[in-house]
């Protein structure tokens, strides 16, 4: 049996295991969040409440394929809660008492300073562990809310000092990445009074477009918006902006909730071992299910059990020092490929995308059909591995460049 | 019981499953699948079109090379061809090259293709003698080259061996009609109930035409004399036909023998099974491994329950009894049927035309010539495979052969 434990403190709150919905349609009302808490995940962000109630339209989503895999990427236009307020409010107040020790996180969006501090002191009081301000719906229909005010520090400052005002509960801002520079609003935002961040909201996008009738989708009564997008596509964007976030001076230490993409342990891990002590899902969980959560918690169990980590928190941030800027890493060496010939089921496809996408050093026997390296014109690039259908290219031979080994080996290089 | 027998064996694909067998070919670089086709059929170049969503494409590639695009999809033993090249197979199983094709070339019907245009007619005529997939073929090319094309059928339906000898479940007559259609917007004339030597003479088309092709095929069962006593023995061609016609509403007896281990005696005793006969045993002469028949077609006879027994000739047959000797150890075998169909093969049997057929075995393939200048062979009874992938090649290169004299002449 494994003894391992996924619990972790977020910003002072204690979580049974990392794993919220986020504020999304997968926790719109007392129903679904009681599901998710039975179902085992740690914590829910109730979807958004405000005083403004969204006027939804039909249909609101869509999906990016790319060859037989669905869902690549997920495309949203729903807003926040469509529910009435004193509704949210009441839902949150039975889950809290109903599940003591799960968390639950009331995520908040106003029009106003006023807004904000009053939606803020209504959700303390309705027995919320934290709060999370709203700052970054790409798809909101009033200018005043939604991604718009997360790409200004002035009014995020603003309006997470209204909030504090309105409660004294643990806040978290979350971010849009429709901005060059998340630390910027970041920073502001905890000058503000948040405690921690959560990023990233979704993606500004438009995902396809119908090609008959010249509309984007989803089409609605013969138009479309830009809206959000979201899902596994999303999660190199997400840990880019984790990423810069923490080698900030002023943010390096700020607790952050990661999002986007996650649908297996592994890239759960990816976001904590980036710095993220909490993790936030939607897409996969609309895609499958709350069920997700299992798997994600076994897996990231087994990867404890496996590396002898005895608690989460360890694994936070042990990544981050190895992501450094691109003119500090060592340009000395190429490693050249090594292909497995008794995996190598002679497709050519290295040959193809050596010739075509890099430096013409894959030759090819047409009798044997069989690749071979041309030491002489490979840079080391291994698109050949990346391409290869049945993983038979890995990296082989370190070769240092003229004058350069600086007395080092190749077993000194980690590859 | 005729429903079963009208309706396709083989699913085709659904939008989202082809998408995922579009997704296993791994595209490969001078991809083996290419070379393997005896009619020139390129699976990688129209494979790669469809993965990256270009049906059309994808259809013009199929069209452009092969006039029975449609029926070779359904019909053709592709684990001999194509798929015998297929890469993917080291990794796991051949990409399903033939129902690609199929879905394609359903695509192209959909959308109301019309990818082969008539050529600017070039004043010179051609008589086809037999409808069959060669003639249907070489038809085709040659409208395709300029040339006005009549083609001479004995029969009340188009189509040969694919109208008469495949069964339903395998090529549905809707298929072969559309596919005949295409060639009739062609400008392609077809005349049936119509034998030449008899109808009409060979000299006449002779006459009326620049070249003459006869492609008459192995239109008639072969019989074992030993078995001429016997009253309940019917030739397998004979049999398909007969269910053909009836759309498979025939009265069959529960217990049925066939003998024979090529393609047709597959059609047989599957086409037995889906009708519902009980017991169908299948004697082989060939051992499984030196088998003639399509591996497919042999593991969806056996799945559907039919008795094959390989390796063993028949010696012996009095009233409803066959006994049959093992060709290499001591054993014999004894059955007892109420229905014994011969699947031994087939030949030409039509010696009204006056063509000096023996010429053409002598002679190279790429030529299809007889000793009479103006009359060439195709199909079956020219040298080469009797598949119908085999009939499209010849098909083309008959064309190809007639053109170059033809043009040659000026």
């Amino acid at each position: 049996m494994m003894k391992k434990d996924l619990s972790i403190e977020f910003c002072g709150v204690k979580f049974p295991n990392p794993f919220c919905l986020s504020a999304s349609p997968v926790g719109n009302c007392y129903d679904m969040c009681k599901k998710a808490y039975d179902t085992g995940w740690g914590g829910i962000v109730f979807k958004t409440i405000g005083f403004f109630i969204a006027d939804e339209v039909s249909p609101r989503f869509d999906i990016l394929n790319k060859e037989d895999t669905p869902f690549v990427g997920f495309k949203n236009m729903e807003q926040i809660a469509e529910h009435p307020l004193e509704d949210n409010l009441r839902d949150i107040a039975r889950l809290k008492k109903e599940y003591p020790d799960r968390v639950l996180i009331s995520s908040i969006m106003g029009a106003n300073e006023k807004e904000w501090e009053e939606l803020a002191r209504l959700s303390e009081k309705a027995g919320a562990d934290m709060l999370e301000l709203n700052f970054s719906c790409p798809q909101m229909t009033s200018h005043a809310m939604g991604s718009d005010v997360g790409s200004s520090p002035e009014l995020c400052r603003k309006y997470c000092a209204a909030a504090r005002r309105g409660s004294k509960l643990p806040i978290i801002a979350k971010m849009t990445p429709n901005i060059t520079d998340m630390c910027e609003v970041a920073i502001a935002s905890l000058e503000g009074g948040a405690n921690a961040i959560s990023a990233i909201n979704t993606v500004k996008s438009i995902t396809n477009l119908d090609l008959d009738k010249y509309i984007g989708m989803p089409i609605v009564n013969g138009k479309s918006s830009i809206s959000g997008y979201s899902g596994k596509a999303v999660k190199p964007i997400a840990l880019r902006f984790i990423q810069q976030m923490r080698m900030n001076e002023k943010l390096k230490n700020v607790p952050i909730s990661g999002i986007g993409g996650i649908e297996t342990w592994e890239d759960a891990l990816e976001f904590i071992l980036l710095g993220s002590s909490n993790l936030q899902v939607t897409t996969s969980i609309m895609q499958y299910g709350y069920r997700v959560v299992e798997d994600m918690k076994d897996g990231l169990l087994h990867y404890m059990e496996d590396n002898n980590i005895e608690k989460l928190s360890d694994l936070v941030g042990r990544a981050n020092d190895n992501i450094i800027p691109a003119e500090q890493l060592d340009r000395t060496y190429k490693v050249y490929p090594n292909i497995d010939l008794d995996k190598c089921v002679g497709c050519g496809r290295c040959v193809i995308s050596c010739y075509d996408g890099a430096h013409q050093a894959m030759e090819w026997d047409e009798e044997k059909r069989q690749p071979k390296c041309n030491h002489d014109k490979c840079v080391g690039c291994l698109l050949c591995g990346l391409v290869c259908p049945v993983g038979a290219i890995s990296k082989g031979e370190v070769k240092f460049k003229p004058n350069r080994s600086n007395g080092r080996k190749e077993k000194d290089i980690i590859l | 019981m005729s429903e079963k027998y009208t309706e396709s064996l083989e699913k085709g694909y659904t939008p989202i499953n082809i998408t995922s067998e579009l997704s296993r070919c791994m595209l490969c670089l001078d991809a083996p699948c290419s070379k393997e086709c005896p009619a020139g059929t390129n699976p990688a170049k129209f494979i790669r079109s469809a993965r990256f969503r270009n049906f059309k494409g994808a259809a013009t590639t199929i069209r452009l090379n092969n006039a029975l695009g449609s029926i070779c999809a359904r019909v053709c033993p592709t684990e001999k061809y194509c798929q015998k090249g297929c890469v993917r197979a080291g990794l796991d199983d051949p990409i399903d090259i033939g129902r690609i094709q199929r879905y394609i070339t359903d695509q192209e019907e959909k959308l109301n293709m019309q990818i082969l245009k008539k050529g600017p007619a070039n004043g010179k005529k051609v008589a086809i003698v037999g409808s069959g997939p060669s003639a249907l073929q070489a038809s085709a090319s040659l409208a395709v080259m300029g040339y006005k094309v009549k083609v001479y059928e004995k029969e009340s339906k188009l189509g040969g061996y694919l109208r008469y000898g495949i069964p339903t479940y395998r090529l549905p007559n809707q298929v072969l009609d559309k596919e005949i259609q295409r060639i009739k917007d062609l400008d392609v004339e077809f005349i049936t109930n119509t034998k030449v030597g008899e109808t009409i003479s060979m000299e006449q088309l002779k006459k009326e035409n620049d070249a003459v092709i006869v492609a008459i095929g192995y239109s008639y069962g072969k019989k074992l004399p030993m078995f001429n006593s016997l009253d309940n023995v019917e030739v397998a061609t004979d049999f398909l036909k007969r269910v053909k016609e009836a759309d498979g509403n025939v009265e069959l007896p529960s217990n049925i023998l066939v003998i024979g281990g090529g393609d047709v005696a597959m059609d047989v005793v599957t086409t037995c099974k889906i009708l519902g006969v009980k017991n169908v045993t299948d004697v082989v002469y060939e051992e499984f491994d030196e088998f003639r028949a399509s591996k497919k077609e042999l593991e969806a006879a056996q799945k559907l329950g039919v008795s094959i027994i390989d390796g063993y000739k028949p010696i012996e047959v009095s009233d409803k009894n066959v006994v049959f000797a093992h060709r290499k150890i001591d054993a014999l075998l004894k059955i007892k049927a109420d229905l014994i169909i011969l699947a031994i093969g087939q030949y030409q049997g039509n010696d009204t035309l006056g063509v000096d057929f023996d010429k053409n075995e002598a002679v190279t393939l790429d030529e299809y010539r007889t000793s009479d200048p103006k009359v060439f062979v195709c199909g079956d009874i020219a040298k080469g495979d009797k598949t119908v992938v085999c009939a499209v090649k010849k098909g083309k290169e008959v064309a190809a052969a007639i053109d170059t004299l033809l043009e040659g002449d000026k």
